[in-house]
């Protein structure tokens, strides 16, 4: 499966591709995040409805981990590939066009798949923090209601006042809200996730235009164009996502929680 | 020595065509038992062996370069002349041969020049099929552009880099067969001698440039290509590492040596800066189109150029040839500049420079204009003085450029030795005493792609020659005297490096074999010549290793070549008394100081046989036959 | 001027080299830099030293045999040009000046600052022609070509295989040096019918010589003195995809 490592340019492909499949990904995730500030219910339904994709989103996760594997793979093996052409470095070290982002890819990279580990295990399978697991929410689901006695929901709810007749829906569902807004509250977790998220908008400020050199599209009015799309990019997804635990920190979001 | 030049009979026009008729082919079969060793990848050479190669020919290529890829062909700007009429102004072959053996002052071999044009449409459409990216017009056809010393516009070019994109085409043809097996490529191997068995050229011995080893090569015939000697003027337009040592050699061995003194020197070369100069630069004669040149009328006027009021200036050319004015022939303002220059005239901190103004230019036509014509040229200009030619006169000096003489061939090519060929700028054949612009890149290719691979057939078709073991004795004695002469080199021990000598040499040359020349200074030139050889063989002083990489034994070895060489090419101007093309003799010259050609007595080739180092070669002539032109003035007035 | 050059001195390929302090003095702004070398080499003959090693041949920033690098950039500071065309008026009065030899795995040094770029070479004889054998060419003008086609290859053939690309690359990538030559070819009509095979072939033979991969730092486009664009790499990314699909890799 790795023999694509000994092609040069069919590693680049791989790294183009997966990274492009990432972007997608984590320009999805960060507009999804923003929901944030429609407020609770609007995040926890939006979460809530990911997780009712069931096999798909399992697919997705996938793919999106194979995605990740090759990526991180094919870029720590050409870094190892590279350095050994070049071994000896320059008495004095100039660049002239190469960007300190581009310079750093593998850096920031690599800084950014422990935060990942880190994001996964924190607020995906909660095992940072165990309590996430265990955070619900108990609502009531506004596009159905049913007519008889849940005695269910009515002990969830401590609701028995309902009686008999047309009830709401009352359902429990997972309180990403509350997990999201916990987590930020503890300043370094938020300080980390911010650092982060920089090293991120840095990463891909360089590789979306990166991606599309590599997928051969170039052009004297296209390119210019891309790298500033890319740097604005990098600034857009570093702010989308660091606008969440910012506002937690500064206490625009969860107060009296 | 007889000068047989083989030349087939018949009409000028049907004299190739019948020839390879005439000619009896190799067997295919057998080609690849004939070995063939090429000396020099440049445009003749390169094209050679690839062509040859593409035959079946079993070849060898050898370049003291790095890669085939860097000869100086390469550095040709302007472009290559082909008699393909595409632009319906009357061109045809017979035009593109009247004006390149009328260009060369009558002094050419009429078949050779013939066929040169004859071959030179087939030039433009193998290295167009080969992805020579040549211009174009917005139709998509190919461009082209007039050029000095023709009315026809029949100049194809590639930006500012037609040398250099044709060189890559040979370049790429050669790698592919270099890719099938079917060329050994020998990268930094210096021809050092050829090996001559019985009569016949059979092989070479060069040196590995990286181990200073001598190698021993043989060949069923050998190739010379191995370019000019304008470097003898140890300033010139050439490359740097340039050199005589393979044709010299070859002389030496035996080639006849054909008219050394046609030398050509370019009008319009940035002027030197000073002592440390190691090369001089070429910017194109179009400059001239809008540029006055001039120079105070004053001796030793240092002022600056803005400050010298215009009564006070001397637009020399305009004067002295007013129709042509700035735009005359390149000998004839070559030798107007350095005429003003000795009378203390020049400008520059050397004094050995002429401005070329182009201020009227600019008020007439605007900046804008003048920089959409010359742009890249003044942008060179600024690089290299370190002056905004938009602001200040540029200035420009002459230079050596080029050299038209070389080893004798015979319409086949074919030295005086058999079996030892000779291509390109290396052989003396079809630029006569004076070369037009874009032909030197036409002659090369011509005899590389499309001469060299009949002539050596019609060699080849007498059978196969017998091969010599390069452990024959006279492999190995060449090899030992080659090795004496680089040990004695090493153990001279004096003072100074080859290439303060090789200055010295080129000063001597300048001032006295240079543009003008006369029996006093020629004579004089000998005498010092001979003098500098015994003081380089006294004085030299080499350092570095003498079994690995060492530049300076390179120099050295090339720079003693030409202090031998040098003379030669001083006999010869010497013997000339008349003046021709690129050859001025100050005795003979109309009133106007124009050069007066004297066909009766010098409608010759002069080729020399070496008769031992000091002494002076025999002369021999191959009598020019005029059969279908008429010999013309050549007049610019 | 006074020229404090620091050269990389390295007598042979196995030897293991150092930087060697040289104090130039009366230098003239108006040398070019290889001359202001060529006045030190001569003071070191003149001393019994031996010489710095370094190549250079037309002067006239054609023929891609000089390449050095200075102050960390290969041809120097400035842009466009090759080392015999930078001159010594582009520096001050007592300037430091690091003279070094290409630092790559590919191009071993042979002496001083003269390194071996025949990798380059073998790379072309892979596929960097058109097999078009001398005789079989139609009219020149029988297959016309846009203009804007043949002047975009020319831009691409004006490479003149210095090294300076996969010197100034911190991956050791010959990329752009095999782009443009692809490209030249594979642009025009004439290099249509290898145009796969030529793309395949050259990249492979440019992995098999050893050069890294491109990460598209574009270090190369600004070393590059006849400045070539780095679209050739993307260009030749579209053609190898192309041939990949075609003929496999």
């Amino acid at each position: 499966m790795f023999k694509y490592l000994n092609h040069l340019v069919i590693s680049k492909f791989v790294m183009a591709a997966t990274g492009a499949f990432i972007v997608l990904f984590i320009t999805g995730h960060a507009i999804g995040n923003l929901q944030i500030f429609l407020g609770k219910d609007a995040l926890n339904t939006y979460a809530a409805f990911l997780q009712s994709l069931g096999e798909i989103l399992w697919a997705e996760r996938i793919v999106l981990g194979l995605a990740f594997v090759l990526h991180i793979i094919t870029s720590i093996y050409l870094k190892l590939y590279n350095n050994k052409v070049r071994p000896t470095k320059y008495a004095v070290t100039k660049y002239i066009k190469a960007r300190f982002s581009s310079r750093t890819m593998i850096w920031t990279g690599i800084m950014i798949g422990s935060f990942l580990v880190f994001h996964i295990l924190h607020f995906t399978s909660r095992d940072i923090d165990p309590k996430y697991k265990e955070m619900h929410e108990v609502y009531q689901d506004e596009h159905a209601s049913y007519f008889g006695f849940d005695e269910t929901v009515m002990q969830a709810t401590n609701a028995n006042d309902f009686g008999i007749g047309m009830h709401p829906i009352i359902k429990q569902r997972h309180d990403t809200y509350a997990m999201v807004v916990d987590g930020f509250q503890n300043i370094w977790i938020s300080l980390f996730y911010i650092l982060a998220v920089i090293l991120l908008g840095f990463h891909l400020s360089h590789a979306i235009q990166s991606m599309f050199q590599t997928l051969g599209i170039n052009g004297p009015r296209f390119t210019p164009l891309m790298i500033k799309i890319s740097n604005a990019y990098g600034i857009f997804i570093a702010l989308a996502f660091a606008i969440v635990p910012l506002s937690v920190l500064l206490g625009f979001i969860g107060r009296g929680l | 020595m007889i000068l047989d030049s083989k030349v087939p009979s018949g009409p000028l026009e049907k004299k190739w065509s019948q020839f390879k008729a005439d000619m009896k082919p190799v067997n295919p079969a057998n080609k690849r038992k004939f070995k063939v060793l090429v000396v020099g990848t440049g445009l003749a050479g390169g094209a050679a062996a690839a062509t040859l190669a593409e035959l079946g020919y079993n070849v060898e290529a050898f370049t003291y370069h790095d890669s085939p890829r860097r000869a100086h062909s390469i550095a040709a700007q302007g472009g290559i002349n082909a008699a393909k009429n595409y632009q319906n102004d009357g061109d045809s072959i017979w035009r593109l041969f009247y004006d390149t053996i009328k260009g060369g002052d009558f002094r050419s071999r009429e078949a050779n020049v013939y066929r040169l044009a004859e071959v030179s449409a087939n030039i433009i459409d193998q290295s167009t099929a080969m992805g020579v990216p040549f211009a174009r017009e917005y139709g998509g056809y190919l461009s082209n552009r007039s050029f000095g010393g023709a009315l026809v516009s029949r100049t194809f070019y590639a930006r500012g880099q037609t040398g250099q994109q044709l060189l890559l085409g040979v370049y790429a043809a050669l790698s592919r067969q270099i890719e099938a097996k079917k060329v050994k490529m020998h990268n930094r191997k210096e021809m050092m001698d050829v090996v001559v068995v019985d009569g016949r050229a059979v092989g070479i011995v060069v040196r590995d440039l990286l181990t200073n080893k001598l190698e021993s090569h043989y060949g069923d015939a050998v190739i010379l290509a191995t370019g000019g000697y304008a470097s003898v003027f140890y300033l010139s337009t050439n490359a740097l590492y340039c050199n005589v040592t393979a044709s010299y050699r070859a002389y030496k061995r035996g080639a006849a040596f054909a008219n050394p003194c046609y030398t050509q020197i370019h009008p319009t070369c940035i002027p030197q800066s000073g002592d440390h100069q190691s090369k001089l630069t070429l910017m194109s004669e179009s400059l001239r189109n809008d540029g006055r040149i001039w120079v105070p009328k004053k001796a030793g006027d240092k002022r600056n150029p803005a400050d010298i009021p215009e009564e006070e200036r001397d637009y020399y050319l305009e004067r002295m040839y007013p129709s042509y004015g700035n735009l005359s022939p390149r000998d004839i303002s070559s030798r107007a500049a350095k005429r003003v220059c000795d009378e203390g005239r020049g400008v520059n901190a050397t004094g050995k420079a002429v401005y070329l103004d182009f201020s009227d230019a600019i008020n007439r036509l605007g900046q804008k204009v003048i920089a959409d014509r010359y742009g890249n040229l003044f942008d060179m200009y600024e690089n290299i003085i370190g002056v905004n030619p938009y602001k200040n006169p540029m200035m420009i000096y002459p230079a050596a450029h080029y050299a038209m003489g070389g080893l004798w061939v015979d319409y086949n090519l074919m030295s005086s030795i058999p079996g030892l060929f000779v291509l390109g700028e290396a052989n003396f054949s079809d630029h006569g005493a004076n070369r037009l612009g874009a032909s030197a890149l036409m002659q090369g290719l011509a005899d590389g792609y499309f001469v060299i691979p009949n002539t050596i057939n019609a060699y080849f078709g007498k059978g196969k020659p017998q091969t010599i073991p390069t452990d024959h004795p006279e492999f190995k004695k060449v090899e030992v005297e080659v090795q004496e002469r680089i040990t004695k080199l090493l153990n001279v021990n004096g003072k100074q490096s080859p290439t303060q000598l090789h200055k010295k040499l080129g000063a001597i040359m300048w001032e006295y074999v240079g543009m003008a020349r006369n029996r006093e200074g020629l004579k004089k030139a000998i005498g010092l010549i001979q003098e500098l050889r015994e003081e380089f063989w006294h004085d030299l002083k080499i350092v570095g290793p003498d079994s690995y990489l060492n530049p300076v034994i390179e120099k050295a070895s090339r720079v003693a070549d030409f202090m031998e060489f040098a003379e030669i090419l001083a006999y010869d101007a010497l013997m000339r008394e008349e003046s021709c093309g690129a050859h001025f003799r100050e005795e003979y010259q109309t009133e106007e100081g124009e050069a007066k050609r004297n066909d009766k007595d010098y409608s010759y080739v002069a080729a020399w046989e070496f008769q031992g180092v000091g002494k002076e070669p025999i002369l021999h002539k191959e009598d020019l036959k005029f059969e279908f032109v008429h010999l013309g003035e050549r007049s610019y007035k | 001027m006074r020229i404090n050059l620091h050269v990389w001195r390295q007598p042979n390929t196995e030897a293991k080299g150092h930087i060697q302090l040289y104090t130039l003095d009366d230098v003239s702004p108006d040398m070019s830099f290889l001359e202001m070398l060529d006045v030190l080499n001569e003071q070191l003959i003149q001393k019994g030293d031996d010489p710095v090693a370094f190549e250079s041949d037309c002067r006239e920033g054609i023929c891609g045999t000089c390449g050095m690098v200075i102050d960390g950039i290969p041809h120097g500071k400035q842009s466009g040009a090759t080392v015999c065309q930078l001159h010594m008026r582009k520096f001050k009065d007592g300037d430091d000046i690091y003279v070094e030899p290409y630092r790559h795995t590919v191009f071993p040094v042979i002496k001083d600052l003269f390194v071996d770029r025949s990798a380059y070479d073998r790379i072309i004889q892979a596929g960097g022609y058109v097999s078009a054998n001398v005789g079989s060419a139609p009219d020149a003008n029988a297959n016309p070509i846009p203009k804007g086609i043949a002047d975009l290859a020319m831009d691409a053939a004006q490479c003149i295989g210095c090294g300076a690309c996969a010197a100034a690359c911190p991956n050791g990538s010959a990329m752009l040096f095999v782009a443009a030559k692809v490209s030249h070819f594979n642009l025009l009509p004439q290099g249509q019918p290898e145009k796969a095979t030529r793309a395949r072939a050259m990249v492979k033979r440019m992995e098999d010589e050893g050069f890294g991969g491109c990460s598209n730092y574009y270090e190369c486009e600004a070393a590059c003195p006849k400045n070539i664009s780095v679209r050739f790499i993307a260009k030749l990314n579209r053609d190898y995809l192309y041939a990949a699909f075609k003929e496999g890799v």
